[in-house]
């Protein structure tokens, strides 16, 4: 067992994990914030996209015990006060989610790109969100959520 | 994870050259991009995990026109995708990284991690090959500066013994500036594996090719005179490569395709 | 239910979905998410043979080791399931059929323990030899996979099995008489497509927590698609009454009819029970959805068209080998829901189909998007350009000849109307957006660049794949406010639907959309009967329970309304959550005042809590008769259009596709971001089938692919440049404001675009699937031996 400390949220938690926990299951289980998801433990997916440290990662693929001492962002940080965030607006008005598996991890992609770089080019966004699959959307309509948030689309 | 091992983050170099020699069956932690999806499937059940990237001079990345470029072994591909003289100086490692599994996955996979793991399909080493790249190894004994030529002996095997540690990837000043490209062959336009790549490189005095997926290592198919012929290219990676029939490619496309690119980079680096 | 209301609120508006705030939040709660007080952990041992029977099964060590609270294997689970044809035992008994089948499960206080406890399960397998294709699988001296399939209990006014043989059904479709067709022909055009087996890939794997309670009592959580399937297939299987079972659903990860049948609930259910009651949760590997939860058909399917001199088709003969893999429950009726459609929007006068579900050792199939169509098209779609080939026509001259029109009929008899949807005007439209025929200046500067540009048009058709007498329910209540709740059980996976209904209903009541709440959890208990969530009947089935439901709340609140307002019910109306008299507005009661009861000033009340209930049933539909497969089989028909353009490099045969175009008669648009969500999903999904998806197995039938290192699917750069969507409007006259389904049609046929487009670029016959680039490669090397009178006859 390992004893770490990790800011998530904003929140500080200490928390005894097991060496071979995966922080992916430690958020989803040990802290209950389920938004992140599990869609298939191999890095490929992107549906368990958080930030750490400031970068999208894909946290079926990090150890808690890493990142003691680190700084997590889920997607549960989005709205604040009761409120939606822009982005999670402009996911609203596009229809950019069906089944909602993958949004977590859309979500936080998207951010990651529009906190480097405001006006993303169509193919910049399709090469941030590559490693998000999403089955339903077909991602046309994710992509003008995009656009739109970084007042990109034309009326 | 479905078993237990023990976690260790060493802070020093001492620490964790003390570990490698003491610890049986560790292996290194860098991004985990492919030790974590490897003991998830199974495929590796280590006793110990030592992550290395709590020593500060692992994330290192400077160039200097005297050592060239030098890579810690906790620098991530995202790293170097994003460093202002990686992409000034060597455009075709930038390419390469862009190419190379997803956007989350470059900010945790590790330059060194995709040399060191010795997959017959790395994106990296193709242009590492023709920059003339050489890895250096450390160990309680001292250390080794090994050439990227010499590194790799089969499919995951390469000549770093279990005491030692991949510090850091230089390349040679000489190699700056080199033009080129990288193209790899994959089944999606989204990330994939490389089906076959090819690393043609032209620097000052040399043209350098390389193929991946074609053999059991990557292979540097040679470093030629600037001037090259593209009849000696094609006939050395035929010469070369020993592609193999599998799952996710035939050989004879994987032949074809290895004259093709080579063929189309050659073509554009004349224009 | 079509009204030519040109006055509507909601129908037809881009209005945010219902489900959709939950979602970007991260407070939508799906079946992987929940947790329950005791709940334990369970994981399955699977084979790894294909075919093999089970010499022993050791427990022992497993059922030992601390943690472990309960270990099963099929020997003590005497249950058969089945939706169609009952055929799959809970865990394999005495033989393995399929690479990646359950031998035995472990429940555990967590997965570690499980796991653990798995790997010391001890079988010993006799390896036999396993049947991998269709034509093997139908040899004489085939190993017979089923040996029982005489005893199985099935749905016998739809299906045939074959007993003694691998073939699980057999459905027959005559029109006319094919023979005297092929006789008056001038061409016969004959050839073979085949489609490999694919995955539905849901985000969600399939999970479930299951709890067996006191007094056989059970309580399922899952991520199916349809609550009352689940708890119908687990009454019958257990024997147990309806009223025990209890199914609830939160959100669901996506199901694309993976999810349709029943899946796990079974074992999961049984392991709860070995383990004293306590809740059991399974969630799927990505690997296990691959082998062990069921996957889409293969086909090989075999096509021969007599063709007029005009190259009108006379006659058509279809033979269509499906591969069912080692359980053929649902595949029996994608046989026979392509049985009546395997023609698409063609119209042929004599024809011909012969339908075989195939036992193979495979991993098992079940229903996926478009239900067999996607897998018939490639082959069909492909076909249509081949016999327009041997005509010297163009291919979109050669459809338009042959296409429904009001008139024709279709392969089971039945007349196709001007209502029936346009077809034509699909082709049209998707021709005009991919400026088939020409080259834009673009185009010109790639051809000069010595790529080849590819255009092509391919059809769809599709019709709900369901039992004759489907029915759906909807109810709604008035909240004390005046607000509404809806609840129906059509599992919200994604599709939309609840947003759609919730549209439906404040049309009706003329109430702000907002004012309307529908339920997203289905529950067996607390929500009202569907059949199934699957088939694209949803909008078509609860949409029409929603008026009726509707309709029924505004009577009962008509009725208050007229003993308070002492007037005549036909003098009212309503309007902004108000009951007013036509003739005097001011005069009025608001449907708060009603919700619950209206209460006079002295305290008398009157009426009492309204309810709306709107029952469906799809009306005039009929079994189809099973010699010759004549009927009615559709509740409607959704057909439309892609058109696609592929850039293709004629040496390499890598190829980008540029558009894809699609135009669809969906009646009328109810929600427009869904039906374009809707759409450019089937699409891209569609291309996962053309460009890169597909089963690879080795020759002893092990899966070599169960993964997304070797499994791709799309990804965001794998979207052409340009998706477009038309929507055509030919309203159904009994869809709910005209609509029809939608979810699935999109889907159908893209991956023959591709195909057909392929061929336009590079002269390509392409006669699997999928299309990587190094099949167009082999393709363009083979051209040289490719001969039109291999596979025509010119009497």
């Amino acid at each position: 067992m390992k004893k770490i400390s990790i800011k998530v949220n904003g929140e500080m938690y200490v928390r005894e994990v097991a060496d071979s926990r995966i922080l992916l299951h430690f958020l989803r289980e040990d802290l209950g914030l389920t938004a992140a998801k599990e869609g298939c433990g191999a890095g490929e997916c992107g549906a368990c996209t958080i930030f750490l440290n400031g970068r999208v990662v894909n946290s079926c693929l990090v150890l808690a015990a890493e990142a003691d001492g680190s700084e997590i962002v889920t997607l549960e940080n989005e709205s604040k006060d009761g409120s939606l965030s822009d982005l999670q607006k402009f996911f609203q008005k596009h229809q950019a989610v069906q089944c909602g598996y993958c949004t977590a991890g859309m979500i936080m992609s998207v951010k990651e790109l529009l906190l480097r770089n405001a006006k993303p080019s169509v193919e910049q966004i399709k090469d941030q969100i590559e490693g998000n699959f999403c089955r339903c959307t077909g991602y046309s309509q994710i992509i003008d959520a995009v656009l739109d948030a970084s007042g990109q689309l034309d009326k | 994870m479905n078993f237990d091992f023990d976690y260790c983050a060493p802070q020093t170099e001492t620490e964790l050259l003390d570990l490698l020699a003491t610890t049986k069956d560790a292996v290194l932690l860098a991004g985990g991009t492919d030790l974590i999806v490897n003991m998830r499937s199974g495929l590796k059940k280590p006793t110990t995990v030592v992550n290395f990237k709590k020593i500060a001079q692992c994330h290192q990345l400077e160039f200097d026109a005297k050592k060239g470029l030098v890579i810690g072994a906790g620098v991530t591909v995202n790293n170097l995708l994003e460093n202002k003289v990686v992409k000034e100086k060597f455009p075709v490692l930038a390419e390469a990284c862009h190419l190379l599994a997803s956007h989350q996955l470059r900010n945790r996979a590790t330059v060194i991690g995709n040399i060191v793991n010795a997959s017959p399909s790395g994106d990296l080493p193709p242009v590492f090959l023709c920059l003339d790249a050489s890895i250096k190894l450390v160990s309680k004994k001292g250390e080794r500066v090994v050439s990227l030529k010499d590194f790799f002996l089969g499919v995951k095997k390469t000549v770093i013994t279990k005491d030692e540690w991949a510090k850091e990837v230089i390349v040679p000043a000489a190699s700056a500036d080199a033009k080129g490209d990288y193209k790899k062959l994959t089944r999606i336009k989204g990330h994939d594996l490389s089906l076959l790549g090819v690393a043609v490189v032209k620097g000052k005095g040399f043209l350098a090719v390389s193929v991946n997926a074609a053999a059991p290592t990557p292979v540097l198919v040679g470093r030629y005179a600037a001037d090259v012929s593209m009849e000696t290219v094609l006939s050395d990676i035929l010469a070369k490569i020993s592609p193999i029939d599998d799952i996710r490619c035939s050989k004879k496309y994987r032949l074809f395709m290895a004259q093709k690119y080579a063929k189309d980079i050659m073509k554009e680096l004349a224009l | 239910m079509y009204e030519n209301d040109k006055n509507l609120k909601f129908i037809g508006k881009d209005i945010p979905r219902k489900d959709t705030l939950a979602k970007i939040t991260g407070e939508a709660m799906y079946t992987t998410d929940m947790v329950l007080p005791g709940m334990l952990h369970a994981l399955v041992k699977v084979s790894p043979y294909a075919s093999a029977k089970i010499l022993s099964l050791d427990t022992s060590k497993a059922e030992a080791l601390p943690g472990v609270r309960g270990v099963l294997t099929g020997a003590e689970l005497d249950y058969k399931i089945g939706l169609y044809l009952v055929d799959k035992d809970v865990l394999a008994k005495k033989f393995v059929r399929h690479y990646g089948e359950g031998v035995a499960a472990v429940v555990a206080d967590d997965l570690k323990i499980a796991q653990n406890a798995i790997d010391l399960i001890e079988v010993k397998y006799e390896p036999m030899k396993p049947v991998l294709n269709v034509k093997d699988a139908l040899k004489k001296d085939a190993p017979v996979i089923h040996p029982d399939l005489g005893s199985y209990d099935y749905f016998e006014p739809c299906f045939t099995p074959k007993p003694g043989t691998n073939i699980a059904n057999h459905t027959k479709t005559r029109k006319g008489d094919v023979e005297k067709a092929f006789a008056n022909s001038d061409y016969i055009v004959e050839r073979e497509y085949t489609n490999p087996a694919v995955q539905h890939v849901p985000m969600e794997t399939h999970a479930a927590i299951v709890q067996w309670k006191v007094d056989n009592n059970i309580q399922i959580w899952s991520s199916a698609q349809s609550a009352f399937t689940v708890r119908n297939l687990m009454a019958n299987s257990f024997k147990l009454p309806h009223s025990k079972i209890k199914v609830t659903i939160p959100n669901v990860g996506g199901g694309f009819g993976g999810k349709a049948g029943v899946g796990i609930e079974p074992l999961v259910a049984c392991l709860s029970r070995k383990a004293g009651g306590r809740p059991v949760k399974f969630v799927a590997s990505r690997e296990e959805e691959f082998y062990m939860l069921p996957r889409r058909t293969g086909l090989v399917y075999n096509i021969k068209t007599g063709l007029s001199k005009e190259g009108k088709i006379l006659g058509q003969k279809m033979s269509l080998y499906w591969d069912a893999g080692a359980y053929a429950d649902y595949a029996v009726n994608v046989t026979r829901a392509t049985g009546y459609s395997a023609n698409g929007p063609y119209h042929i006068p004599d024809a011909w189909l012969d339908g075989y579900t195939i036992y193979t050792n495979l991993p098992y199939s079940t229903a996926y998007r478009g239900f067999g169509h996607v897998e018939f098209s490639w082959g069909l779609e492909r076909h249509m350009d081949l016999c327009a080939q041997t005509m010297g026509i163009d291919p979109y001259e050669f459809r338009k000849l042959n296409m429904y029109k009001p008139g024709s009929t279709t392969i089971t008899g039945e007349e196709i109307t001007a209502d029936s949807g346009n077809v034509r005007k699909c082709v049209e439209t998707v021709k005009e957006a991919i400026g088939y025929g020409t080259l834009t200046a673009e185009e010109k500067q790639i051809e000069a660049k010595g790529k080849k540009i590819g255009k092509a048009m391919v059809t769809f058709k599709k019709a709900p794949a369901m039992p004759a007498f489907t029915g759906s329910t909807t109810t709604i209540r008035m909240n004390e406010d005046g607000t509404v709740n809806a609840n129906l059980t059509l599992t919200e996976i994604g599709q939309g639907a609840y947003t759609a209904i919730a549209q439906i209903v404040a049309e009706r009541l003329r109430i702000p959309y907002d004012d309307v709440n529908v339920t997203i959890y289905c529950d067996t208990e607390h929500d009202p009967y569907d059949w199934q969530t699957v088939a694209s009947k949803g909008l078509f089935m609860s949409g029409n329970a929603s008026i009726k439901a509707a309709d029924d709340l505004l009577e009962r609140v008509y009725k208050v309304a007229s003993e308070v307002l002492r007037c005549d019910v036909i003098d009212l109306d309503h309007q902004d959550g108000k009951v007013f008299i036509k003739h005097h507005p001011k005069s009025f009661v608001t449907f708060a005042q009603v919700a619950v009861g209206y209460a006079y000033p002295n305290g008398n009340g009157v009426g009492g809590p309204i309810l709306g209930v709107g029952s469906y049933i799809a009306q005039g539909l009929t079994n189809l008769e099973k010699t010759t497969g004549q009927g009615y089989p559709a509740l409607d028909w959704t057909m439309g259009a892609h058109g696609v353009i592929v850039e293709a490099d004629p040496e390499s045969g890598e190829y980008t596709i540029k558009k894809i175009a699609t135009a669809m008669d969906l009646g009328k648009v109810i929600n427009l971001g869904c039906a374009k969500g809707q759409t450019f999903g089937a699409v891209v999904q569609g291309m996962g089938t053309g460009v890169c998806e597909g089963y690879i197995y080795d020759d002893q039938g092990k899966l070599m692919n169960p993964n997304f290192t070797d499994n791709k699917i799309p990804t965001s750069k794998d979207v052409p440049e340009s998706l477009e969507f038309y929507p055509i409007e030919t309203p159904q006259i009994d869809g709910p404001y005209g609509a029809r389904g939608i979810g699935e049609p999109p889907m159908v046929s893209v991956a023959s675009g591709i195909g057909n487009a392929l061929k336009d670029a590079l002269g390509v016959e392409l006669l699997n699937l999928p299309i990587r680039s190094e099949d167009v490669w082999r393709a363009i090397a083979d051209k040289e031996n490719f001969n039109l009178k291999d596979y025509v006859t010119k009497k």
